[in-house]
């Protein structure tokens, strides 16, 4: 055991000192990444609206100006939906929230007493999100409140609905009746007095429509919010899809990188002095492969803790996201070995191997985000190793893999490392016998 | 007694015969020189000697041991190889550090031994400069203490001076030289008469894998009546040692 770390730590060693191998470890994969991510998300300013979904349970005219006025708004890109998709687009991050207006919020104009006639469903997490949707929500709700009292509104529908019952109500005394009768009726007039001053003097009505405003805010209209967990099954900006990919290169750089130091060792002359030292043909592969594992773990690992500190990056399973890199470095590892013999000298492993990848890359996600491919590339990807890794490593970050999901692509990663491994140190073997 | 014994040694490679039954002994303390041209079969030799290349067929014994794969037979063998195998980007004392720890060396006795490595190669003022910073010379004896670290009883070493200027070759001399006095045991591989001749004990001259001739070296020059090893050789092949 210890000649397989002192071979490890002495390649880890090599390669921080080689510069240009390690700007293909970590440097290059970085500024991939950076720059695919950076073009993909462009600008805070261009920020794209906010979809959400409205479920109009109540089905009233109010509801309807309350949709029209939700609609109005640029920030917002409103959808109807029935309850149950919208609650599951939210889950799934596909929406960011959803507003559902219940039955009877027309009636209380959505300031009903102990009754919230208005639900906001979204991710506790999205905390700016949701303070900025609530003053949305809130505008449109007296936007809907004031439109209700102009000829055209449902105000004063409301007002005669609520006499006619009073009128019917056996519960309340005379006195009762009577008091809420004059309110009811001051209110109608004072309706009245409105048109006909909006009418000859509208720029006074918006100043008292801008009071009526201010004195409502402070009590706000009756609005429950309602926790939707996200199931995290979708990229919430571009550096969730470019840091899988630039996980992938860091991967490829550390497989050329020792496919290449291998045949450098074996020209210069040290494999051979490795081979002669008192330790078996097993531990000086043994020792290779885990420098290259071990590169591609650390180079990975900080790429994505990186990208998680500095561009928010979900690591929504981190356990998944260990097995992912494990099986992700081992695979690559087992490759490294099997290029490592394409040829004896370093131009026909650089070409050959660069080849090899460059083609798996590109098919795989690597250049190409999977999301984004047609149909009949995302076919072909399945014969990249690429594909795997970066299905593996998104599966972890926020496809919400269940552990049945992982196990396809964690498989066919081991599998790989394992036919690549064994293959390659056979060869190599066989080459220097 | 015998330190190596190779008896009827082949190896080919391809249609290629390299060693075409090769045999000889080395005796213990004995400098034993393999001279020949280049494509002799010198290196095929050291090679199959040391168990870096399986032999066709034949048998070496080493220190009384028939396995040279045998870690404990790689203990006893401390090799120089016709390349410059070191690692260009460590220094001098981590390349010799790596290689000792290969060895088993570990704590104060690998300290020690770097420090006689470097004392005895002339190296220790350069010993945290990176072999890509040293001469022909200097890369050269760092290789040859890199494969004596663990101070092997029978050291082979392949071409050790190919490429050095005259001093370097000299400091390399004394190293050998020295080395013959601590009783090791050396075969020494050349294409230089002028070298087998001031180091060797005895010299095997070898052409297309076999052995032409083999005794010390005055023993060759009576034999031949040459008034040198190139003209012993001139006169067993035809050609001359460096064609």
């Amino acid at each position: 055991m210890n000649a397989i770390v002192t071979i490890a730590l002495k390649d880890l060693r090599l390669l921080a000192r080689d510069r240009a191998g390690f700007f293909w470890v970590l440097g290059f994969p970085f500024l991939m990444a950076l720059f695919f991510g950076a073009i993909s998300s462009g600008g805070s300013e261009n920020r794209a609206a906010m979809p959400i979904a409205v479920v109009d349970l109540d089905r009233s005219p109010y509801s309807r100006a309350f949709l029209s006025e939700l609609r109005k708004s640029e920030a917002l890109q409103v959808r109807e939906a029935p309850m149950d998709s919208a609650r599951l687009l939210v889950r799934r991050g596909q929406l960011v929230a959803y507003v559902a207006l219940w039955p009877g919020v027309g009636k209380s104009m959505g300031f009903g007493g102990d009754s919230a006639g208005i639900e906001l469903g979204l991710d506790p997490s999205r905390r700016a999100e949701a303070g900025y949707l609530r003053g949305l929500v809130t505008a449109a709700t007296f936007s809907t409140l004031r439109g209700q009292f102009t000829p055209t509104g449902g105000g004063r529908e409301m007002v005669r609905l609520s006499l006619a019952a009073l009128e019917s109500d056996t519960t309340r005394t005379r006195d009762e009746k009577l008091r809420a009768t004059s309110v009811l009726t001051n209110l109608e007039r004072l309706m009245v007095a409105l048109d006909s001053s909006e009418a000859s003097a509208g720029t006074a009505t918006d100043k008292g429509a801008s009071r009526a405003t201010s004195t409502e805010t402070a009590a706000g209209p009756n609005m429950r919010v309602v926790d939707i967990a996200e199931e995290e099954n979708g990229p919430r900006n571009a550096y969730e899809i470019t840091f899988p990919s630039s996980v992938m290169w860091a991967m490829i750089g550390v497989c050329m990188s020792f496919a290449i130091s291998i045949v450098h060792e074996r020209i210069r002359g040290t494999f051979l002095r490795l081979r002669l030292a008192p330790i078996s043909r097993s531990q000086i592969l043994a020792g290779k492969g885990l420098a290259a594992f071990l590169a591609a773990l650390g180079a990975t690992t900080f790429l994505l803790l990186f990208a998680a500190v500095v561009f928010k990056v979900r690591i929504s399973n981190p356990p998944a996201l260990a097995v992912a890199l494990v099986a992700a470095a081992f695979c690559f590892t087992g490759i490294m070995m099997l290029i490592s013999v394409f040829g004896r000298t370093h131009s026909a492993v650089a070409g050959a191997g660069w080849a090899v990848l460059l083609i798996m890359s590109m098919t795989g996600g690597g250049m190409i985000p999977l999301i984004a491919m047609p149909a009949w590339m995302q076919t072909v990807s399945n014969f990249s190793l690429v594909k795997w890794g970066v299905l593996a490593v998104e599966g972890a970050i926020w496809r919400g893999f269940t552990p049945q999901e992982m196990a396809l692509p964690v498989g066919i990663l081991l599998a790989a490392g394992v036919v690549g491994f064994a293959i390659g140190a056979r060869a190599l073997s066989r080459s220097e016998s | 007694m015998a330190s190596i014994e190779v008896r009827e040694l082949k190896k080919s490679y391809g249609t290629v015969v390299a060693v075409d039954g090769l045999s000889f002994l080395v005796d213990r303390g004995e400098c034993f020189g393999l001279l020949g041209p280049n494509g002799a079969g010198k290196s095929t030799t050291i090679n199959c000697v040391v168990g870096a290349l399986q032999p066709d067929s034949g048998q070496v014994t080493i220190e009384g041991e028939t396995d040279p794969t045998r870690p404990s037979v790689r203990m006893k063998i401390g090799v120089a190889p016709q390349s410059i195998a070191l690692y260009e980007d460590l220094t001098a004392q981590e390349n010799l550090e790596f290689f000792g720890k290969l060895y088993g060396l570990s704590g104060d006795l690998l300290k020690t031994r770097i420090e006689m490595a470097l004392e005895f190669s002339g190296l220790a003022e350069r010993r945290k400069g990176r072999v890509s910073t040293f001469s022909g010379g200097m890369q050269r004896r760092l290789n040859l203490v890199c494969g004596i670290l663990h101070d092997p009883p029978v050291i082979l070493l392949d071409e050790p001076t190919a490429g050095v200027d005259p001093q370097s070759r000299n400091l390399l001399f004394d190293n050998i030289e020295e080395l013959k006095r601590l009783g090791r045991t050396v075969v020494y591989t050349t294409h230089y008469m002028e070298e087998a001749q001031r180091l060797c004990d005895r010299v095997a001259i070898i052409d297309q894998g076999k052995i032409l001739a083999l005794d010390t070296v005055e023993g060759l020059l009576r034999a031949h009546k040459g008034a040198d090893l190139e003209a012993v050789f001139l006169h067993l092949t035809g050609k001359k040692l460096r064609d």
